[in-house]
């Protein structure tokens, strides 16, 4: 068995060399019901998925904190951001009301069931991907406030 | 899957990829949780073996044109951390693995995958860490796409348990239609949802009535017009065996329904929704004697407690947990579960009266849930049950938050909430709570990117374990780098050699897609409750070491 695993193991890690960090192309619906393919949405311009839920304080406070300033990064730096919700059945029903409640103007997906959340391999939220022609260009872990100010930085260094 | 099969679809893997070697993708994703448990006069020796545990996840996966692959290793070494199922029970073994292949209007995926059918009521397969949930389904999925209004997904497979599988076979359709362009308005919105899910196991049984193959149907339609959204859904098990204490009563056959409805309204600075929800009878495991197990294994369906989920160390103390199931047992004679919730959202304008310069942001919660009003008959054969009839309140939670930035250094949260606890029917123990609590906290920048946070709770009750107060302080040197430290104590105990501390400090350092984090403290005995399912931890002490990254 372990020798299978390390066979397994050796195997995967050579292909780091041959690779490179794409989108997989996952289907999502919007928050109106629509399906949205992640590959369709990441042609052409610098997007910015952030990863959060309504039950994640951080993640809420990145999103006002973005949210605050959000049409003057967009006049100033061509992007979009697209807030990626992993509410399950238990918080998704308060998504809808929690986003024009607090006057958000992101885009809005839903990732009831972790589909892109565990193909990016990511373990905790908030967690931002900065996206530019479909390539990953930068990922932040977790929110401190002020973190955002990192974020507008690397938009500058992307432009 | 034997060992040789798995070694010839890597002897595959390695040939196709050296026949082609473009449109590659290719990423790992590793997890470590790991404690180091000490004696501790408060939370008890460590008797047990092994003071020192871990949990190991690497996730790998690769795809090439129209195929990918995916495989989990998982490590518990030398054995998985307390209060995890003793099933993650190998130093290094595969816990799932798949294949799959898709075109644009179909797919199929071989080995190991988690399937959600509508809101999961019916069949939710998926995997949280933290909880020691994994019930990835191995068998087949065929999703067939023929345009973006339909997509329709059939499956086979037996559930993971451990390192094993059930001896339960699933088999489910679900099919999934967009009807908005009938509607021929442009903002509105129209889906239908219709599924199936059948649970095959068979037991030797001499009723006639018995049939190891239970039915179980769910209908859904969601429709929103402009600023208004409502969705209904149905379901209905067909007439299965009762389980009470890990013992399958073939004898005693019974339906399961459940009925939930989420309606609101929300524009720019308003939000109002309202969910109400009614089960009877509606656990459902793909191993018929797995009901109720301490685990959260061998679930099929995913029934969430439809509250707040709290923040704060003190509102985590009584949370709530959906009472989904059947029980003749007393005292605790339970047929299911009617309830519902109110949230509301408002934001006041910048430069209004209560908005200020910044604006204020006010959110209310109000949930409340009682068992079905039933009557259970002697022989305890058969319940009647009201489809309205209320019966034991089993929770209530009335909240207020209000998020306000003062001024461009310093902003703030203050939480009020009042709940009521029955403990006699949510924990099977004895005696309800009424609690209060109150949370204040705020934050303030030293400059762009330092921050400090700070926490202060307090909740009274003449019930149960008494007052605690709680305090955070947080301090964020950077956006990479921050502290904290945390201390919930139980004041109000009775018992003075129960007036305890649990305290915990630590830090953690993320930079890109690695995350770090070390903290030694003290954990409270009870339950850990995630996104609505908890699972009960016993009261430790010791270090905590958890890292993930990602290539």
């Amino acid at each position: 068995m372990k020798k299978t695993i390390v066979f397994i193991l050796a195997f995967f890690i050579s292909f780091l060399f041959y690779s490179q960090t794409a989108l997989p192309d996952i289907q999502l619906k919007n928050i109106d019901g629509k399906t949205v393919s992640i590959l369709e949405l990441s042609k052409d311009k610098v997007i910015v998925f952030d990863f959060w839920a309504t039950w994640c304080v951080p993640c809420i406070n990145e999103l006002d904190a973005i949210s605050d300033e959000y049409e003057d990064l967009q006049d100033e730096f061509n992007f979009e951001l697209i807030a990626v919700s992993i509410d399950d059945a238990r918080t998704k029903s308060r998504v809808k009301p929690m986003i024009n409640g607090k006057g958000w103007d992101y885009e809005i997906l839903l990732d009831s069931n972790q589909k892109l959340k565990r193909a990016l391999n990511i373990s905790s939220v908030p967690y931002v991907i900065i996206m530019k022609n479909g390539k990953v260009v930068y990922t932040h872990s977790g929110y401190t406030p002020g973190a955002e100010q990192e974020l507008y930085e690397k938009f500058q260094s992307f432009q | 899957m034997t060992l040789r099969n798995f070694q010839l679809i890597i002897a595959l893997l390695v040939t196709t990829t050296i026949i082609a070697q473009n449109n590659q993708t290719f990423s790992i994703g590793i997890e470590s949780n790991s404690q180091y448990y000490i004696d501790d006069d408060v939370t008890g020796d460590f008797t047990e073996d092994d003071n020192f545990r871990s949990n190991n996840y690497i996730k790998l996966d690769y795809g090439i044109k129209d195929f990918s692959f995916g495989l989990q290793l998982e490590g518990y070494a030398p054995q998985s951390l307390l209060n995890y199922s003793p099933k993650y029970d190998s130093p290094i073994n595969i816990g799932t693995y798949f294949a799959s292949y898709s075109r644009e209007k179909w797919s199929v995926t071989l080995g190991y995958f988690y399937e959600q059918f509508g809101s999961g009521l019916l069949l939710r397969s998926w995997e949280d860490r933290q909880l020691g949930i994994n019930n990835a389904i191995r068998g087949a999925k065929l999703t067939f796409r023929p345009n973006d209004k339909i997509s329709i997904t059939s499956l086979y497979g037996k559930q993971r348990v451990g390192f094993e599988v059930s001896n339960g076979q699933l088999v489910g359709l679900d099919g999934n239609f967009d009807l908005s362009s009938i509607l021929s308005h442009d903002n509105t919105s129209l889906q239908l949802g219709l599924s199936y899910l059948g649970r095959y196991e068979d037991i030797s049984s001499s009723n006639p009535d018995f049939d190891p193959l239970t039915h179980a149907l769910s209908g859904r339609i969601q429709f929103s017009k402009g600023n208004f959204y409502a969705d209904v859904e149905s379901v209905l098990k067909n007439k299965d065996a009762l389980v009470e204490d890990g013992l399958v009563n073939d004898d005693k056959l019974f339906y399961g329904n459940a009925f939930l409805l989420n309606m609101g309204y929300s524009k720019k600075g308003f939000g109002l929704t309202g969910t109400f929800r009614r089960m009877e009878n509606m656990n459902f495991y793909s191993d018929r004697d797995a009901a109720g197990n301490t685990f959260n294994e061998q679930i099929i369906n995913y029934i969430p407690s439809l509250t707040k989920q709290h923040d704060y160390g003190l509102t985590n103390i009584y949370v709530y947990q959906a009472q989904s199931g059947l029980s003749f047992i007393n005292p605790f004679l339970k047929a299911g579960e009617i309830g519902g919730q109110v949230d509301l959202y408002y934001k006041f304008k910048k430069e209004s009266l209560l908005g200020g310069k910044y604006g204020t942001k006010i959110a209310f919660n109000v949930s409340s849930w009682y068992g079905l009003g039933a009557e259970f008959n002697a022989d305890y054969q058969r319940v009647e049950v009201g489809i309205l009839d209320i019966g034991e309140r089993y929770f209530t939670d009335h909240n207020i938050e209000i998020r306000k930035k003062l001024s461009k250094k310093v902003s703030g949260i203050l939480m009020y909430s009042s709940l009521y606890y029955n403990k006699k029917y949510i924990e099977e123990k004895s005696g309800d709570v009424r609690a209060n609590t109150l949370v204040a906290e705020t934050t303030y920048k030293f400059t762009s990117k330092k921050s400090i946070r700070i926490e202060a709770q307090h909740l009274w009750t003449k019930d149960d374990k008494k007052n605690w107060v709680a305090g955070t302080t947080e301090f964020n040197i950077n956006s990479h780098l921050s502290f904290f430290a945390t201390d919930m104590y139980n004041y109000g105990n009775d018992a003075i050699d129960h007036q305890n501390h649990y305290y915990n400090f630590g830090g953690s350092y993320s930079k890109n897609r690695s995350r770090f984090a070390l903290s030694y403290g003290r954990q409270r005995g009870g339950l850990l409750c995630v996104g609505g399912v908890c699972r009960e931890v016993p009261a430790a002490t010791g270090f905590t070491f958890n890292l993930s990254t990602s290539f």
